[in-house]
């Protein structure tokens, strides 16, 4: 009998080490991907499959939101992101012909100061991230805000950042509309 | 939670130099609304993750995360309209050849 549980709990435990490691190479892996897609947004030639790019880091940033415990967040980054703004990008970009080309270039000339910019940026935020003495996993799962939370916090505390979104929101449909007006 | 605060945030330092990157050499603007789309996202990734790790009783970070993807959608809107109208008067929309206010 002792053996058995024995066995099981070796099991068990087992079977929690293999969970840990799944969900860190789930993590990993949608970072790596992230990575790649959004290298490719920056440096694909054809826009088009720029634009495709863009929508896989969208899809792969949501599921980093995952490991966040926010699930509400993920929810709205694939429907406004990857729904929405997207073909937002596929719209114009097939609304505006001819820059798919393989013979246009497709990057001006300060290709090697941009990316001796960006390196050193990234370089030196790397560097604080990585010197900077980060809590050991602070609160735990005690702290998870469900919809409810977010909707009621959204309605109370932050009502005036939320009416301020609103009013922008407003003025950017009645600008597009009013720009993109065709005719004089 | 398993892995570590900083992964996170490296993972929004690499996307916001990518967008930066992007943002500086592409020569359509379409491509240059894609690359700050980019680094709006590196944003959002840096505020959840401080909500998640030091714990806001109300969720600022999530709620500010919300509102920088609103303004995200909102930018993206008036900017490819703007492309479209630009592409309409000027029949590109490659930066580099759009000179008009320039002397």
């Amino acid at each position: 009998m002792n053996g058995l549980i024995q066995t099981l709990s070796d099991i068990l435990n087992n079977y929690g080490l293999r969970q840990e490691f799944a969900i860190r190479a789930c993590f990993y892996s949608l970072a790596v991907l992230a990575c790649i897609f959004g290298l490719g947004v920056v440096t694909l030639r054809n826009i088009f499959h720029c634009a495709i790019s863009l929508a896989m880091t969208l899809f792969c940033i949501a599921g980093i939101y995952l490991f966040l415990n926010a699930e509400f967040l993920a929810a709205v980054q694939v429907l406004i992101y990857v729904g929405a703004i997207v073909t937002l990008f596929l719209f114009a970009i097939m609304l505006t012909a001819k820059i798919g080309d393989r013979s246009i270039r497709q990057t001006n000339k300060q290709v090697l100061a941009s990316l001796a910019v960006s390196a050193a940026i990234l370089s030196l935020f790397v560097s604080i991230i990585i010197g900077s003495p980060w809590k050991k996993a602070a609160a735990d799962d005690t702290l998870r805000l469900g919809i409810g939370e977010l909707g009621k916090a959204l309605m109370s505390v932050y009502a005036l950042p939320f009416e301020a979104i609103s009013l922008i929101l407003l003025a950017a449909l009645v600008g597009a509309i009013v720009i993109g007006k065709a005719g004089k | 939670m398993m892995i570590p605060q900083s992964h996170f945030l490296i993972l929004g330092a690499v996307l916001f130099a990518l967008g930066l990157y992007g943002a500086l050499t592409r020569r359509t603007a379409i491509g240059i609304l894609m690359s700050i789309e980019l680094v709006l996202n590196a944003a959002n990734i840096n505020l959840i993750t401080f909500n998640r790790f030091l714990g806001s009783p109300d969720g600022l970070g999530q709620i500010f995360a919300l509102f920088v993807i609103a303004i995200a959608a909102a930018s993206a809107v008036v900017g490819l309209v703007l492309v479209i109208a630009v592409y309409r008067n000027m029949k590109t929309i490659f930066t580099d050849k759009i000179n008009l206010m320039k002397w």
